[in-house]
């Protein structure tokens, strides 16, 4: 009898220890079903440069003002130019947009179902068939971004704000007729 | 080999046990996600209640403010709300 209850025991802690990580998944259900957030596995290395930036320059926002204050401003200069001087890699942060468990599955293929309408949207107005004008692209760009920004702020803060330091960075790809025949 | 049965019905129940929670946040992450592609496409709903899956990427949906919706994935690869009545 005691092997049985050794045996309960353990598979009650082992079920708790596979339990409590799950939380943070977001869209087991439908995951099996999609084929879009397959890819994300396949670009691990790219994801992990970007996200640098945001970090070092978040944790010094929130870390560094209570520290660093009493001492000289010799340290914030430092700080400046890896905040303002971060890197634009749209495909790190597609990889990290694909990858974050703070998006659904839906709502990831629905965003980007609005980037491609965004797109199109741009490659109408530079091929002279648009109705739209820059400042209404500028306001759905804005506005899509904003979309994004409020599922990511909880729950991945991190990549929020590597999105928000490229906000202006991808708007001069966009915006820019030759850079965004580049792209 | 009694024993052994025993010991295996009793793991299997267990872990059922166990499974349940799992499911029933899943249900949860479910609907947080059609809760965020309504809004995204900006219709009215609240939060969403109750998610039933009526075929793979297929969503039979309702919300706190009473409206239905039915979200799915159309072969173009677009995510679709339409309103149910």
């Amino acid at each position: 009898m005691t092997r049985y209850t050794a045996v309960l025991i353990l598979l009650l802690t082992a079920g708790c220890a596979s339990v409590a990580p799950v939380p943070a998944a977001a869209q087991p259900p439908v995951a099996a079903t999609q084929p879009a957030p397959a890819k994300p596995t396949a670009t691990p290395a790219t994801p992990a440069s970007p996200p640098t930036a945001p970090r070092v320059a978040a944790t010094r926002a929130t870390a560094t003002p209570p520290a660093v204050a009493p001492r000289i401003p010799a340290t914030t200069p430092v700080a400046v130019p890896t905040a303002t001087a971060a890197p634009l890699d749209l495909n790190a942060l597609e990889a990290q947009l694909r990858a974050t468990r703070a998006i659904g599955v839906f709502t990831k293929i629905s965003l980007k179902n609005q980037v491609d309408d965004l797109m199109k949207a741009f490659r109408e107005h530079y091929g002279g068939k648009a109705t739209r004008t820059m400042s209404d692209l500028r306001r759905s760009y804005d506005l899509l971004i904003m979309k994004v920004l409020s599922l990511l702020q909880d729950h991945d803060q991190m990549l929020a704000s590597a999105i928000v330091s490229s906000r202006e960075a991808i708007w001069g790809l966009l915006s820019d007729q030759t850079k965004f025949a580049n792209l | 080999m009694n024993r052994h049965s025993a010991a295996l019905a009793l793991s299997l129940a267990v872990l059922a046990l166990v499974a349940v929670p799992s499911s029933a946040q899943d249900e949860e992450a479910l609907k947080k996600d059609l809760t965020a592609v309504i809004a995204l496409q900006g219709l009215p709903c609240g939060q969403v209640v109750t998610a039933e899956e009526k075929a793979e990427t297929d969503y039979a949906v309702s919300c706190t403010d009473g409206n239905l919706y039915r979200v799915y994935l159309n072969p173009a690869g677009r995510v679709v709300v339409e309103k149910r009545k």
